[in-house]
């Protein structure tokens, strides 16, 4: 009994003992805080959430490089730290960060999820800390987009529009001539065609060495290009081509309309009928030369020249196949700084120079996409009249319109998402969309008056 | 009389104070911070999602509305509620008999100690400590119906391309499949330290009373392991249960629901939908499912037998 005792009381004390140790070791790490919080003599990181993306981190770096460099080197004590997720990830660890007040300093925050952010305050405003020349720098539509409520909540990092990028060896290998101007675009019937003249399989076990077509970017069914099979199908100004009503809650009669079946009918062909796109998503399907066509931004250039070396990749490109109405989804990402930030003075510099036409230059190096920035657009050769790249702006310009404007756009997003996965699979489209538009209705209940 | 004046000499609470009590109280010091912590991050969370399932709650907005039982009448009326329990019962379903046998069958073989079998049950057990998001990434590259590894060795044997992951009726087997393999270690090892803890001279009695292999597995091994046997049954039921990884990192749920788990369910409306109060609700109902099907699990295989 005794030598129990003598064993609690040792415990107890060797608790104790620890606790006292440990204690005093947290005013080192308060005298650290302040020191940081002191100003230029002491480096500031800022903690940076991105999306993975190699082209991307290495143009912050770069852009990091030479903002250290500005205004005498005013900068320098600045440095970054990257934490990097999945596309599909990005917006949870957004949201779940700002909510357990983790101290973020900056965001790479998707262009239709603005509004989202801008409802539930995940994200600083920032109206009164530009100024009017400042905002001058960007297109109009991008301002639109990163902005809620009349307040600017993000600069924009760059525009898009997806257009089809065609492997040229492969379409001179099977006949194939595409259109090269954008009034001149397939229709959604002469592209399955070619498509079909384009897929190989060599040996005929089904598995085809060359695909017809990848429909988007990465491996997910996200709306950015998905979506454009349903508006496409719509006449201008329809509900189809509206792609949801105007209060911004409503998606019955504009997501699951017989156009928008029609559409998704033959989405679900291009993968089980014609058997022309995989069906299960094979990443980097283009740039490792196993499709023949893909539906993409102009960024696809600055990958295939990471991967390829410049011009070691023979690309073409050619209008967006369509329905009814050409379509293509502008808008991209903007810059976000979190409101937990302890750092904000630095944030908004770093912020302001990466987004400006400098900043956006050695970005535009890497990345190769459409910039937001009129200043640099105009100064680059591949966007003038006979530039390789013009035919995306002149798109964007022609036919470009946002993707739907509503705080639930994410609700949206993921449930669109899963019926296209659905659909692909063998799923009834019409099934599918209406279950869809009747469950996002329930879940966007909740964000009805929003812009009112 | 001598009792009675000697009981009436001691005060009341010196006969509290007495050896037994010293044990209980030295006892209870010593699993205090244990305790601490369940209380800290097992219950209160519990309480939390508890009161926040009567609530309109979402992480950035806070508590809205007191909703009371209302959240819980619309999960029952959510027909993607109501299948995605029903496919986390047959993911469990699938998952815990098959592995429980195929670990008793290792857990047999290779009890005995030599060389080989350490290095077979080491390859067993390395998937356990593996990271089931690494784990998953690369059986979802396996499963590929274009690029995988398991249709190159189907190729071999002239089988087409099959889908695993895209097919409605295989992508739930295939994620059981992987789970078996990612845990069947950790009830191999259980079950091993089962079968080591019965004293040997039950099955050599049983042996001289000639009982063949087969009656002394039946009869004698089995019954001993009976309460190894329900840490593994329930442990695993749970897990199984709360299976997430896999589903997020393979299928997101699809094909068509058919892999959408319970708790992916859960996490889709909390952090995607921004409805934390719906997901609480649902998680309190997953909960006391559980605890209903733990205590039936307990009284089945309930023992008497010590030894």
């Amino acid at each position: 009994m005794r030598k129990l005792w003598l064993l609690l009381c040792a415990s107890l004390c060797a608790a104790a003992l620890a606790a006292c140790v440990v204690a005093p070791a947290a005013a080192p790490a308060e005298d650290g805080m302040m020191m940081e919080d002191a100003g230029p003599s002491g480096p500031v990181t800022l903690r940076f959430l991105a999306i993975t993306d190699d082209d991307q981190l290495n143009a912050w770096r770069e852009i990091l490089a030479s903002f250290q460099q500005i205004e005498d080197g005013k900068w320098s004590y600045v440095e970054l730290e990257f934490e990097t997720v999945p596309f599909r990830e990005l917006f949870p660890k957004i949201e779940s960060s700002v909510a357990v007040g983790l101290p973020w300093d900056l965001f790479q925050a998707d262009g239709p999820d603005m509004k989202h952010y801008g409802f539930n305050r995940v994200i600083m405003p920032l109206t009164e800390h530009f100024t009017d020349a400042e905002m001058a720098q960007w297109f109009p539509q991008s301002i639109e987009e990163g902005s809620f409520r009349g307040e600017f909540l993000g600069p924009p990092i760059m525009q898009s529009c997806s257009l089809m990028m065609y492997n040229k060896d492969f379409t001179d290998a099977a006949g194939l001539a595409p259109p090269q101007g954008i009034e001149d675009a397939w229709t959604m019937d002469e592209a399955m065609a070619a498509w079909e003249d384009a897929t190989v399989d060599e040996n005929g076990d089904g598995v085809p060495e060359v695909w017809g077509v990848r429909w988007g970017q990465g491996t997910w069914t996200g709306d950015y290009e998905h979506g454009i099979f349903r508006r496409s199908n719509g006449a201008l100004g329809s509900p189809t081509h509206q792609g949801m009503g105007e209060d911004g809650v409503t998606f019955r009669g504009y997501l699951d309309t017989d156009e928008a079946v029609v559409a998704m009918q033959f989405y679900q062909d291009m993968h089980l009928k014609n058997k022309v796109s995989p069906v299960e998503a094979i990443p980097e399907i283009f740039e490792s030369r196993q499709s023949a066509f893909m539906i993409t931004p102009d960024n696809r250039i600055g990958a295939l020249n990471r991967i390829h070396g410049e011009d070691g990749f023979n690309w073409g490109v050619t209008g967006i196949p369509y329905f009814q109405t050409p379509v293509c989804h502008t808008g991209s990402w903007h810059y976000g700084i979190s409101p937990n930030t302890e750092n904000f003075k630095e944030a908004l510099a770093f912020v302001k120079y990466a987004s400006s036409d400098e900043g956006a230059r050695i970005w535009y190096k890497h990345v190769r996409q459409l910039p937001a920035n009129i200043g640099l657009f105009n100064e680059l050769a591949e966007y003038g009249d006979d530039g390789n790249q013009r035919i995306w702006l002149d798109a964007m310009n022609s036919f470009g319109i946002p993707r739907i404007q509503t705080p639930g756009y994410t609700e949206y997003q993921q449930l669109f998402a899963e019926a296209a996965g659905n659909i692909a699979v063998g799923a009834d489209p019409r099934e599918q969309l209406s279950a869809a538009a009747r469950r996002i209705e329930g879940l966007v209940a909740k964000y009805a008056g929003w812009n009112q | 009389m001598q009792a009675t004046l000697t009981a009436e000499a001691v005060p009341g609470w010196r006969r509290l104070w007495n050896r037994q009590t010293r044990y209980y109280l030295i006892a209870f010091l010593f699993v205090l911070p244990a305790l601490v912590n369940f209380a800290v991050f097992r219950y209160l969370p519990i309480l939390a999602a508890l009161r926040a399932s009567l609530y309109q709650y979402s992480l950035l907005g806070g508590f809205g509305d007191f909703r009371g039982l209302d959240q819980y009448v619309a999960i029952f009326n959510d027909p993607y509620f109501l299948n995605s329990l029903w496919v986390t019962v047959k993911f469990t379903f699938y998952k815990v008999p098959l592995q429980i046998l195929l670990s008793l069958f290792l857990a047999l073989f290779l009890a005995r100690e030599s060389l080989a079998t350490a290095f077979v049950r080491s390859a067993v057990f390395t998937p356990v400590v593996t990271s089931v998001i690494v784990v998953s990434v690369l059986w979802s590259m396996m499963y590929h119906s274009q690029l995988g590894l398991i249709n190159s060795l189907l190729s071999v044997a002239d089988v087409p391309p099959q889908a695993f992951l895209s097919n409605p009726r295989r992508a739930l087997p295939a994620l059981t499949a992987m789970m078996i393999w990612k845990d069947v270690g950790f009830s191999m090892i259980i079950l091993m330290a089962g079968l080591k803890g019965i004293p040997h001279m039950y099955k050599e009695a049983a042996v001289v009373d000639g009982a063949t292999p087969w009656e002394v597995l039946w009869h004698i091994t089995l019954p001993l392991l009976r309460r190894v046997m329900m840490f593994v049954v329930v442990t695993q039921t749970i897990f199984s249960f709360q299976v997430f990884v896999p589903v997020y990192a393979m299928t997101r749920g699809g094909p068509l629901e058919t892999t959408k788990a319970v708790v992916y369910y859960i996490y889709q409306y909390g952090f995607l939908f921004q409805d934390m109060g719906t997901a609480s609700a649902m998680s309190i109902v997953t909960l006391f499912l559980l605890l209903v099907v733990s205590a039936i699990q307990m009284r089945v295989f309930r023992s008497d037998v010590s030894y």
